[in-house]
């Protein structure tokens, strides 16, 4: 089974998100929450599959160091935070977070995106979607057009099957580009642990052919 | 022609005329009393015909040119030519002949009845008329002079040559000073395009204002009413509402007048001014938009200078109507100043606002005292408002412009100005050096004269270059002044006693053409008094001695030629600068009438459009509510008026000149559709360029409506690029902004725009509905 656990410091944010993972099929297990990222470091959440870390733990700004820790430890961590501009989103992908997701898009994804952490597979929410798409930093990877539209439409609709069905394409085809950009992602980031299982994950999975890298 | 021009020829003509009449008449009658000529009677009868002649002429001509500008009546002029020429021709028998050649250089009254008539005639007719006057009476003279001593023939050549001199000189004299006048109608019509242009986008931005305030309290709010279902069924309060809303956003057909209403254009103001500000007032005051505008800008300024200056962010601004006056005050207590200690040229308040106030025919006090505070207290005349626009004809005549004044009065006094440093200079190198190379045996010292030829030269290159720069001489003029009489007596002095007053005296009435260009701008007073004191050191000695080379009638005619010449000019320069404030004013009514007209025809069309953009929407379903043919209980009609008052919501957001109004736009839809239960997702990224206004709404027109009409959860997104980066070339783009909006399926059809640069593309999946409109900047 699939464990968690969750750095937050509003109950009723982890009460929801116990009760999705209870739902979850497999259900998943949150066997720790508080607070303090101290939940995450010591047992029985320092050795969680998945880290959901929400980044605004206090009014100092974005706890980016506690963030590079986790990844430096090789922790899949799925970032939850209220904050939605693209500068955090955009940071805390370059410091090697697993996935991004604002608050408002966690019943939808957040299972989704828990269980892709744990299986070292990719999970482009919508939000983060927007934030690749119109990525205009200057060391942001070179997206081909399809995958910038694919990007873009998904962050419109939050439909896999609308966008395919937008762009003439198949669903398939959609997540394949967004793993694509998650990749490239991956490259221009820092070097991270993690990042080695995404790459071989990938290609296990025959998105990215070896020759690519 | 503009005011000032206009003015300047009239009063021009006017003074020719009887500057004419003057100096012909009186060297005429001196003649006829002193020097009568062979026949005593026959001189008399030529003098006085001629007089009375003169004196007809001017009146006549003087009343055709302000009945019609002088196009009826054209015999009047030549007739004249030939009476002048007349004279020139029967001279023998009305003038006592010169005897030599040396004489016939000296004038006789026939000599200044044609000269003046020459300096006259560029301010009574064109230069055809001159051309002709000032050949026919040289031919004239020369034969008539022929005549009366054939044995003189072209004797006074020299003088003829300056005849045609002088033609040249006022004909210069009088392009200078209306070249100057038009400049100024030009100047002064350049400032009032920017005023009129202020006014009129007030004007426009207040009408519209109170427009969309009409909208909102009207059909918005009964559409908004019947979108959410408010009302159950037909009922004839509804049908009266919709009908009185309907009359009420048609708008008056008429607009009224140019005027405005000032209070809400004042409360704009004082809402903009980062100060707290107290506001006492009266509900609502109808002035002319123009005298709204200059209100308005002088309230901004009061308030402006008591942030920067009293120390405080506090004011109270209270407009009132007492005894039949605007009052506007705003009051600080803040560390106010003393007014004593502070000049009203430095101080800003005293300068711009008194001045503005001014132009509209108000004006303002500043009271201060330190540690206690400021009030700036401006009153305007509420009875010119009520007059509108008529005041420009019938109402009580308002204070002038003193800008426009200055620029008329600038300009007029400059184009004198050259002309007399043109007229001296050439005066003194064109008459005088040739007179004192000619006679260089007449003078005691030669070199006295040539020192005075020089410092006199030197006084006109002096004014030249103060007129250039436009600084006035200003105390300089009084040294410069002392110099010129200096160098008039040391030239007097330098000429051998017998040839004192002869044509070897060339400084004799010429230096005073010095002291006319220093003086110019003095009062007429002081100006006279100076040429006079000229003249009085040059003759005083020939008159106490006896030396002298002419005759008693000779020497009053040439003095009296000059003379009045010199004077003329001063008279010029006084009638200048009299005529300024006038033609300001006569620039100002125009330009008030103008504005009015501008306003009028604008604010029409501004209506006429507005009514347009509601004809296909709004009014058919007020025009079906009124008549009661629309059931307000229909879905279909509730939707309609959901979504009609969603699209007025976005109007009034668009007229607020947001600064990011697509986002603006939005929020406000969004606002509306969380009132009525709609959970709505909103979010977006990238960088927006700026949308043109029409393809903003087309943009924004499936989610207006998809937004009016949900029920449940709504995505709305919106994502912006801003140009191409290139570089890498894979992921460069042109610049656009992408709208969508994700919703439950409704069975209504939703707008779907393509034209503007805006596409659209729908999607439907299931139960989901997705619109999508793209504008793309360049298509």
């Amino acid at each position: 089974m699939i464990s968690v656990v969750v750095v937050d410091d509003h109950s009723v944010v982890i009460a929801g998100i116990r009760a999705w993972c209870a739902l979850a099929d497999p259900p998943i297990k949150v066997v720790d929450a508080g607070p303090s990222v101290a939940v995450a470091w010591l047992d029985p959440g320092g050795s969680a599959d998945v880290v959901v870390f929400d980044m605004q733990l206090d009014r100092t700004g974005p706890a980016y160091a506690d963030l590079k820790r986790l990844v430096d430890a090789g922790r899949q961590v799925v970032v939850y935070s209220g904050r939605t501009d693209r500068e955090t989103m955009l940071t805390c992908m370059d410091i090697g977070a697993f996935t991004y997701l604002t608050k408002a898009e966690g019943e939808e994804h957040l299972v989704a995106a828990i269980q892709a952490a744990a299986t070292h597979g990719t999970y482009t929410p919508p939000m983060l979607s927007g934030a690749f798409g119109t990525d205009d930093r200057p060391n942001r990877p070179t997206l081909a057009p399809r995958e910038k539209e694919v990007l873009l439409e998904w962050f419109h609709c939050e439909s896999k099957e609308m966008v395919a069905k937008r762009l003439g394409i198949t669903a398939s085809r959609v997540n394949h580009c967004l793993e694509r950009v998650r990749l490239k992602y991956a490259k221009v980031g820092r070097e991270a642990p993690t990042k080695a299982a995404l790459v071989a994950r990938l290609i296990q999975d025959g998105h990215v052919d070896v020759d690519e890298l | 022609m503009g005011p000032a021009e206009r003015l300047l020829l009239r009063q021009g003509l006017k003074y020719a005329l009887i500057l004419r009449l003057i100096v012909s008449g009186v060297a005429s009658l001196v003649s006829l009393v002193l020097e009568p000529g062979p026949v005593w009677w026959r001189t008399a009868a030529v003098v006085l015909g001629l007089n009375a002649w003169q004196l007809w002429f001017a009146r006549e001509r003087l009343r055709t040119c302000t009945e019609d500008g002088g196009t009826s009546r054209r015999w009047l002029v030549p007739l004249d030519v030939a009476v002048i020429c007349a004279i020139c021709l029967s001279q023998t028998w009305t003038t006592v002949l010169p005897h030599t050649s040396e004489d016939g250089a000296l004038l006789n009254w026939v000599q200044v009845a044609a000269e003046i008539a020459v300096v006259a005639y560029p301010w009574v007719t064109g230069p055809l008329g001159l051309a002709l006057l000032t050949a026919a009476v040289t031919a004239a003279y020369i034969a008539g002079q022929t005549m009366a001593q054939p044995e003189l023939f072209l004797g006074g050549a020299a003088l003829h040559l300056w005849l045609i001199v002088e033609a040249a000189l006022s004909w210069g004299i009088y392009r200078l000073v209306r070249g100057r006048a038009r400049t100024a109608d030009e100047q002064v019509a350049r400032e009032e395009r920017l005023r009129t242009r202020t006014a009129l986008a007030n004007a426009r931005r207040v009408d519209e204002n109170e427009y969309l305030a009409t909208l909102h309290d009207t059909a918005s709010a009964t559409l908004l009413m019947v979108g959410a279902g408010v009302v159950a069924g037909r009922q004839e309060w509804l049908a009266e509402q919709a009908a009185r809303d309907l009359e009420a956003i048609r708008g008056p057909a008429a607009v009224p007048g140019s005027e405005v209403d000032l209070v809400p254009m004042l409360r704009e103001v004082v809402r903009q001014s980062p100060l707290r500000v107290r506001w006492h007032g009266v509900e609502s005051l109808r002035v002319p938009a123009l005298d709204a505008v200059m209100l308005c800008h002088g309230t901004r300024e009061a308030l402006t200078n008591v942030l920067r200056h009293a120390g405080t962010d506090e004011a109270t601004t209270t407009v009132a109507v007492e005894g039949g006056d605007v009052v506007i005050e705003v009051t600080d207590h803040g560390r106010g100043f003393d007014p004593a200690s502070i000049s009203g040229h430095h101080h800003g308040v005293t300068r711009s606002l008194v001045a503005r106030m001014a132009r509209i025919g108000g004006n303002a006090t500043v009271t201060s005292k330190p540690g206690v505070g400021t009030t700036v207290r401006m009153t305007w005349p509420l009875s010119h408002g009520t007059h509108g626009q008529s005041s420009h004809s019938s109402g009580p005549i308002r204070l002038t412009d003193p800008i426009d004044t200055e620029i008329i009065a600038a300009n007029y006094g400059k184009g004198l100005r050259w002309s007399v440093v043109g007229m001296s200079a050439i005066i003194l190198l064109l008459l005088d050096v040739p007179k004192l190379l000619a006679n260089l045996d007449a003078y005691d010292s030669v070199v006295a004269q040539v020192v005075a030829l020089a410092g006199f030269l030197g006084i006109t290159v002096v004014a030249g270059i103060s007129t250039q720069r436009d600084r006035p001489l200003g105390g300089w003029r009084w040294p410069l002044l002392a110099l010129a009489l200096g160098l008039s007596v040391l030239a007097t002095q330098a000429v051998s006693a017998e040839h004192r007053l002869g044509v070897a005296h060339w400084a004799e009435g010429d230096a005073a053409w010095w002291v006319a260009l220093l003086l110019l701008d003095s009062p007429v007073a002081v100006f006279v008094s100076a040429v006079v004191a000229q003249y009085v050191l040059t003759y005083a000695d020939s008159l106490i001695f006896g030396h002298a080379a002419v005759t008693v009638a000779g020497t009053v005619n040439a003095v009296l030629l000059v003379l009045s010449f010199q004077f003329a000019v001063g008279m010029i320069a006084a009638v200048l600068r009299s005529i300024a404030a006038p033609a300001a004013r006569a620039a100002r009514e125009a330009e008030q009438l103008r504005t009015a007209e501008a306003v009028e025809r604008a604010l029409h069309e501004d209506r006429k459009e507005r009514w347009a953009a509601l004809a296909d929407t709004t009014v058919p379903l007020l025009d079906g509510l009124a008549s009661g043919r629309l059931d307000p209980a229909d879905d279909a009609v509730r939707r309609a008026c959901a979504v009609e008052a969603t699209r007025m919501r976005r109007l009034f957001v668009e007229a607020a000149g947001e600064a990011d109004p697509l986002l603006h736009e939005l929020r406000a839809c969004i606002e509306l559709a969380e009132r009525n239960g709609v959970s709505v997702s909103f979010a977006e990224y990238g960088n927006r360029p700026k949308v043109p206004i029409q393809a903003r709404r087309m943009l924004t027109e499936p989610a207006v409506a998809v937004l009016a009409t949900a029920r449940g959860k709504v995505r709305l997104t919106m994502v912006g690029t801003v140009g191409t980066d290139g570089g890498d070339g894979t992921d460069g783009a042109q610049e656009s902004v992408t709208v969508s909006v994700v919703a439950a399926r409704t069975p209504y059809a939703v707008p779907a725009p393509d034209r503007d640069g805006v596409r659209t593309a729908v999607v439907e999946e299931g139960d989901r509905l997705w619109i999508q409109t793209t504008w793309r900047g360049g298509t």
